[in-house]
């Protein structure tokens, strides 16, 4: 569904991405972990083009992008994001907010859009907050808005740059929850998290990175009792 | 002390009755220095803001003269330049000069109020598949437009206060009351704390008025 050949980013001098293959299947669900600083969130900003690669290939949905001769705005349009800090449009209800891009990227009429909305809504449990402001949301309720509102561009695959990580504990529950039913629903999804509970429920495979480079690709099962590199090793000590 | 309040007393007495015409005209000047200023303050922030290396250079140079040159250097500048070859009242070219003045630090707080948006905004903008324009319009110019209210409205005051330099061209505003009196009556202390008082009033009107809209905005975001 989404295939990184050999990518390679620098900001400046510093090499973030050192060659990264990744090749996500349809309906798969791919957990990254890694230390701060390994390139993670590089990553997934690369596939959603917010950065753009210095070489190597993306291909998403069989499709090779030339991010010089494409429109990338259609192309992350089928590629949904879901921030550590949620990004909700605080001038805009939780309604307006899942449906801003339909109605002006799709041009849906807005009764459709409303309807879509709230059908989204439902589904992460905050149908009641359709007409309040951002503001007003608890952590995890900007979050599980922030995951409607990218579902609602109908996204081939969705990226997750830690989504728990700005939340008090007692809030990651609830989009853990909305994001597990997701995947149970057949999303294609690339998650960055250190939620290792939801790693070994969800995910099909969980990919170590380190220093720019992926270091180790197993199923969780095989990643946690049977890691082969020293890096990993440490790591599963380290949050186990 | 009482000579003094008397004396004060008196000025007020004499000049109160052009005092309500000269303030329509302070405040016209300040409207439209306003009104002037924003939009060339918004085209202006744009050019700073674009990708064109011609379009900033442009903006830059503006923003530099403007705000390296004393107002009352431009409003003559402009009296001189526009009065001059076309047919424009006083008036006038001093409310366009505080308009252009005015541009250049309006363009400096739309700027720094689009730049002042979380670049998340813009990130999650565009992830969702909305071209850099509808991101621009719809996101964050909105949002930048909420945070220049409170710089916008230092700035009409700012502007209320300016608006008085323009008594060097002829406009009978405020300020040109309290010189009038003073010549008059010899009495140009007396004049002159009159005319700080009017400004001083009328700052503190529009101050209140701000603190309400603004708490208004506030709420209605919250
Ligand atoms: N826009 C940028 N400009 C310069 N350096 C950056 C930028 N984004 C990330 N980096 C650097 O790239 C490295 C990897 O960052 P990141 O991908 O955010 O790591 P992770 O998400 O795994 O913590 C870090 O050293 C970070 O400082
Ligand atoms: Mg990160």
């Amino acid at each position: 569904m989404i295939v990184g050949k050999n990518i390679h980013k620098s900001f400046g001098d510093l090499e973030v991405l050192k060659g990264v293959d990744l090749h996500v299947k349809p309906q798969e669900v791919v957990v990254l972990v890694g230390v701060s600083g390994s390139g993670k969130s590089t990553l997934l900003r690369c596939f959603n083009f917010l950065e753009m690669i210095n070489s190597g290939e993306i291909t998403i949905d069989g499709h090779t992008i030339n991010p010089k001769k494409e429109d990338l705005a259609k192309i992350r349009a089928e590629v949904g994001m879901v921030f550590q800090h949620f990004n909700l449009f605080p001038h805009k209800t939780v309604l307006e907010n899942v449906i801003e891009a339909p109605v002006t990227v799709k041009k849906m009429k807005k009764e459709e859009a409303k309807k879509l909305g709230m059908n989204l809504l439902r589904k992460v449990g905050l149908e009641d907050k359709a007409d309040v402001y951002p503001s007003k949301l608890s952590g995890g309720q900007k979050q599980r808005v922030a995951i409607a509102r990218s579902l609602a561009m109908e996204p081939k695959v969705m990226l997750f740059d830690e989504p728990t990580s700005a939340l008090d504990p007692e809030l990651v529950g609830e989009v853990l929850q909305v994001m597990k039913q997701l995947a149970e629903e057949g999303m294609t999804m690339v998650v960055v998290t250190h939620e290792m509970k939801f790693a070994k429920e969800v995910a099909d495979r969980i990919i170590m990175i380190d220093q720019g480079t992926i270091i180790e690709s197993a199923d969780p099962k095989n990643f946690f009792e049977n890691p082969q590199n020293e890096r990993t090793k440490q790591f599963i000590q380290l949050v186990e | 002390m009482p000579d003094l309040f008397i004396d004060v007393y008196d000025v007020f007495m004499r000049t109160y009755p052009g005092f309500l015409e000269a303030t329509v005209v302070t405040l016209q000047l300040t409207a439209i220095g306003v009104i002037l200023g924003t939009l060339i303050g918004l085209i202006f922030a744009l050019m700073k803001i674009s990708g064109s290396k011609i379009l900033r250079g442009i903006a830059n140079l503006y923003i530099t003269v403007i705000r390296g040159t004393p107002l009352i250097v431009q409003i003559m500048f402009l009296y001189f330049g526009i009065v001059e070859i076309y047919t424009m009242s006083n008036f006038w070219a001093g409310a366009i000069a505080l308009g252009v003045h005015n541009g250049a630090y309006i363009a400096e707080i739309f700027r720094g109020a689009i730049q002042g948006v979380d670049p998340g905004q813009r990130e999650a903008s565009l992830s969702l598949g909305m071209n850099r324009k509808q991101t621009m319009q719809r996101i964050v110019f909105p949002q930048a437009l909420r945070r220049s209210i409170p710089p916008l409205g230092n700035q009409f005051i700012i502007t209320l206060k300016d608006s008085s330099l323009v008594y060097i061209i002829g406009v009978a505003e405020i300020f040109s009351l309290a010189n009038r009196e003073a010549a008059q009556s010899y009495q140009p202390f007396e004049s002159f704390l009159v005319v700080a008082l009017y400004y001083l009033v009328l700052v503190m009107i529009f101050t209140f008025l701000l603190r309400l809209y603004e708490n208004k905005l506030d709420v209605d975001k919250a």
